[in-house]
């Protein structure tokens, strides 16, 4: 099947089809619609082209986890939040951590996922800190990177063994920095929580954490990724570790850039996430790093939840978010408050992702790449409730809102997917 | 979901729920003060049974150990005429969540009429009250560090009876302010009464980091911050303060803010001391003064039931009311 888009915008930074009006699509690929003959006409109704949205961090929660979420439905959702490549985390139960692991996912996947799916494994044995992972086996078998989630590893010898084996065998490890001895606690140590009478979570165990595995990654020479800062003492430390010269990249959350402590003040559990919503201090920097280019990748740390594991008092309450088909939209919504400019904001999930991958055939709208992409009206709107709710987690803060942004066409492999 | 200090008040600004005294308008409190008056005898005590609650059933729910709020509790709606259920619940498994959730649809279908609420999760209160039925009222008997209403009344109501009115006072609470649910609640419930001077006295790691905030003045020194208050509160002291290095001793922390008669002689001449119990003596009171005529702390426990009343009684009256 192939297509010729006319009428529209794409917006694909760094690609020189960027501002152009109309693209081909045939055989999987974008090609020049002078040369293609035949295809389906698409009038654009002079929305925008964008290339499907890379999203580097998204718990699938298959296997072990399906009345959470399955690959099945989350992927649906995130293709409906305008995402073609989703990075699957690898703390599944049991945890992502063998060749076989990851066949069950890339196999499951393909058999009844919506999208792109990437997986992960974990750095060490069973997550548990200890014994390190069989690192070169995983990435044969095609796990994208190596990670340890919010699992803490037993020492710092041990994390320092597990970084140096990785940049041995040139692997790229995600961390999740964070000190044991101020991890915990529901609620950011800022007005709102402490108000609230909540268990604290100090910005120092992220300082602290952060410090230590600058100094591991510096030690070691591994290429190392942070994922979802939150602080802006974070900012500053990445900016200037990589004015160094250090060989880092890092991420942030959709949702630490649109909320902050403010947000849990009505003791919404959905705002209950691993990593706490800090103050808006610290949300402006992040902003500011998306802009300067410190922080390297958007990403939705999308996690669902079945309705009991947010039926508590907050502090009881499961971490996490279920945010995926509310992505592109959400991206739209910070353009248009000023606050996150959408070339910078795509940028971050588009062509810096495919790069941050090593998956140079995606993130970007140019002839001979993979035709993943999404033609979105941001004039138009979405509305999100339950009957049209895709996720299997309902604890969401976009149920029940409208965002602006309304996909007209979503394009995988140059194969056109259904409409939500 | 409304916010929090919305959602114990009715459409027409009456008290549906007690779940902290943060934001609970003046009115309110002197009203609550005044109905808890006059379940006191002309010698003070507490009446001795009232028909008001004959044929309402009130759920004690504590999912914490308490004995002496769960007795006050107990006698006030014994003394309103109302049945008592009390539930001790302790919480264990991951999915306790569910279970609060699932004990509490359990006891509104045999038909509660009111909720005593204790629980170590901040918030616990909110999220129960957000859920029950119209129909009943849930009173916060102490959630997590977060807040503790009722003490707070009975602090207000002590406070009034021997100093006045508490816009006209100093007044300095001294101890673990950080992990003191009746510490927050008594600052809120000053600050609603107009309070011009709150004072907290205590160690850096025992003072909470919100206290500019609640334009609260913070002091290290207690013969600083005693200096001409009126009314001098103390806090218990936990024992875990010391296991998780937040203190060195007992001994030391008497040795810098332990009320001791010479230290009370900062304060003016007639300042109150209360306690909210049970009091360590030689930790956070000389035993001079807590058996001296300053103390005020068994009046407390007396007030404490009086004031218990007053939240039955005006919480069911305004469910009444809005079903009707």
């Amino acid at each position: 099947m192939s297509f010729i888009v006319r009428n529209m915008t794409i917006i694909s930074p760094g690609s020189p089809m960027h501002g152009k009006t109309d693209i081909g699509i045939a055989q999987g690929m974008f090609v020049d619609p002078q040369v293609l003959s035949g295809g389906e006409e698409i009038d654009g109704q002079s929305a925008w082209l964008v290339p499907g949205l890379i999203d580097c961090r998204v718990n699938l929660r298959e296997p072990g986890l399906e009345y959470k979420g399955t690959i099945a439905s989350e992927t649906k959702a995130a293709v409906a939040g305008g995402v073609t490549t989703v990075v699957a985390t690898p703390t599944t139960d049991p945890v992502v951590n063998s060749p076989a692991d990851i066949h069950l996912v890339l196999e499951r996947a393909s058999a009844v996922g919506h999208c792109r799916v990437l997986p992960t494994a974990m750095l060490t044995q069973g997550g548990e800190g200890c014994q390190l992972s069989e690192m070169a086996a995983l990435v044969d078998s095609g796990c994208v990177a190596l990670a340890q989630g919010n699992r803490p590893f037993q020492s710092r010898k041990i994390e320092f063994n597990a970084l140096k084996y990785a940049q041995s065998l040139g692997i790229r490890v995600i961390l999740d920095s964070e000190s044991r001895d101020f991890a915990g606690g529901c609620a950011h140590a800022g007005r709102i929580g402490i108000g609230l009478g909540l268990s604290l979570n100090s910005p120092l165990s992220e300082i602290l954490g952060l410090g230590a595995d600058l100094d591991l990654v510096e030690a070691t020479g591994v290429t190392a990724h942070f994922s979802r800062i939150t602080t802006k003492n974070s900012v500053e430390r990445i900016r200037k570790a990589k004015v160094e010269g250090l060989n880092i990249t890092c991420d942030v959350t959709l949702a630490h850039l649109i909320y902050s402590e403010s947000a849990i003040a009505n003791l919404d559990p959905n705002f209950h996430l691993e990593r706490p919503l800090r103050t808006e201090d610290d949300r402006l920097a992040l902003i500011s790093g998306i802009a300067d280019g410190t922080i390297d990748l958007i990403v939705s740390d999308h996690s669902p939840h079945e309705t009991g594991a947010k039926l508590a008092p907050f502090p009881e309450t499961e971490q996490g978010m279920s945010i995926a088909e509310g992505v592109i939209q959400l991206l739209i919504q910070l353009d248009h408050q000023g606050e996150i400019s959408f070339e910078d904001s795509m940028a971050a999930m588009t062509t810096r992702a495919a790069c941050f991958l090593n998956q140079g055939s995606l993130g970007a709208i140019k002839y001979g790449n993979s035709a993943d992409c999404v033609l979105i009206n941001p004039n138009q709107t979405t509305e999100f409730d339950h009957s049209n709710w895709l996720s299997a987690g309902r604890n969401s803060p976009l149920i029940g809102t409208t965002l602006p942004g309304r996909i007209l066409g979503t394009w995988i492999s140059g194969q056109r997917i259904a409409r939500r | 979901m409304h916010g929090p200090a919305a959602l114990q008040l009715t459409p027409d600004g009456r008290i549906r729920h007690l779940l902290t005294t943060e934001g609970l308008p003046k009115s309110l409190i002197i009203e609550l003060l005044d109905t808890a008056e006059t379940f006191l005898s002309s010698q003070g005590q507490p009446v001795k049974k009232v028909p008001l609650l004959r044929g309402k059933t009130v759920v004690n729910l504590f999912f914490e150990n308490s004995t002496r709020t769960r007795t006050t509790f107990d006698i006030a709606a014994h003394r309103l005429s109302a049945d008592v259920v009390t539930l001790d619940i302790r919480t264990s498994s991951a999915s306790k969540g569910e279970t609060l959730f699932d004990t509490l649809k359990n006891l509104e279908a045999m038909q509660a009429d009111l909720f005593v609420v204790r629980h170590s999760a901040g918030g616990a209160p909110f999220f129960i009250a957000d859920r029950v039925t119209p129909n009943i009222a849930v009173i916060n008997a102490g959630d997590g560090t977060h807040a503790h209403p009722t003490q707070a009344l009975l602090d207000l109501m002590t406070i009034r009876k021997h100093k006045g009115d508490p816009a006209q006072l100093s007044v300095a609470i001294i101890g673990d302010l950080k992990h003191s649910r009746v510490a927050r609640s008594l600052i809120h419930g000053l600050r609603g009464m107009g309070c011009p001077d709150i004072r907290a006295i205590g160690p850096g790691t025992l003072l909470p980091g919100d206290l500019e905030h609640l334009a609260v003045r913070p002091f290290h020194r207690i013969e600083d911050g005693l200096k001409d208050v009126d009314v001098v509160v103390l806090l218990r002291l936990q024992k875990e303060r010391m296991t998780s290095a937040l203190l060195p001793s007992e001994r030391e922390f008497f040795n810098l803010y332990g009320m001791t008669e010479s230290r009370l002689h900062l304060a003016k001449d007639n300042a109150i001391v209360m306690h909210p119990g049970p009091i360590n003596r030689g930790v956070e009171i000389e035993n001079e003064v807590a058996d001296g005529p300053q103390a005020v702390i068994l009046d407390q426990v007396t007030n404490g039931i009086a004031i218990r009343m007053a939240v039955m009684a005006m919480t069911l009256s305004a469910q009444k009311n809005d079903q009707s």
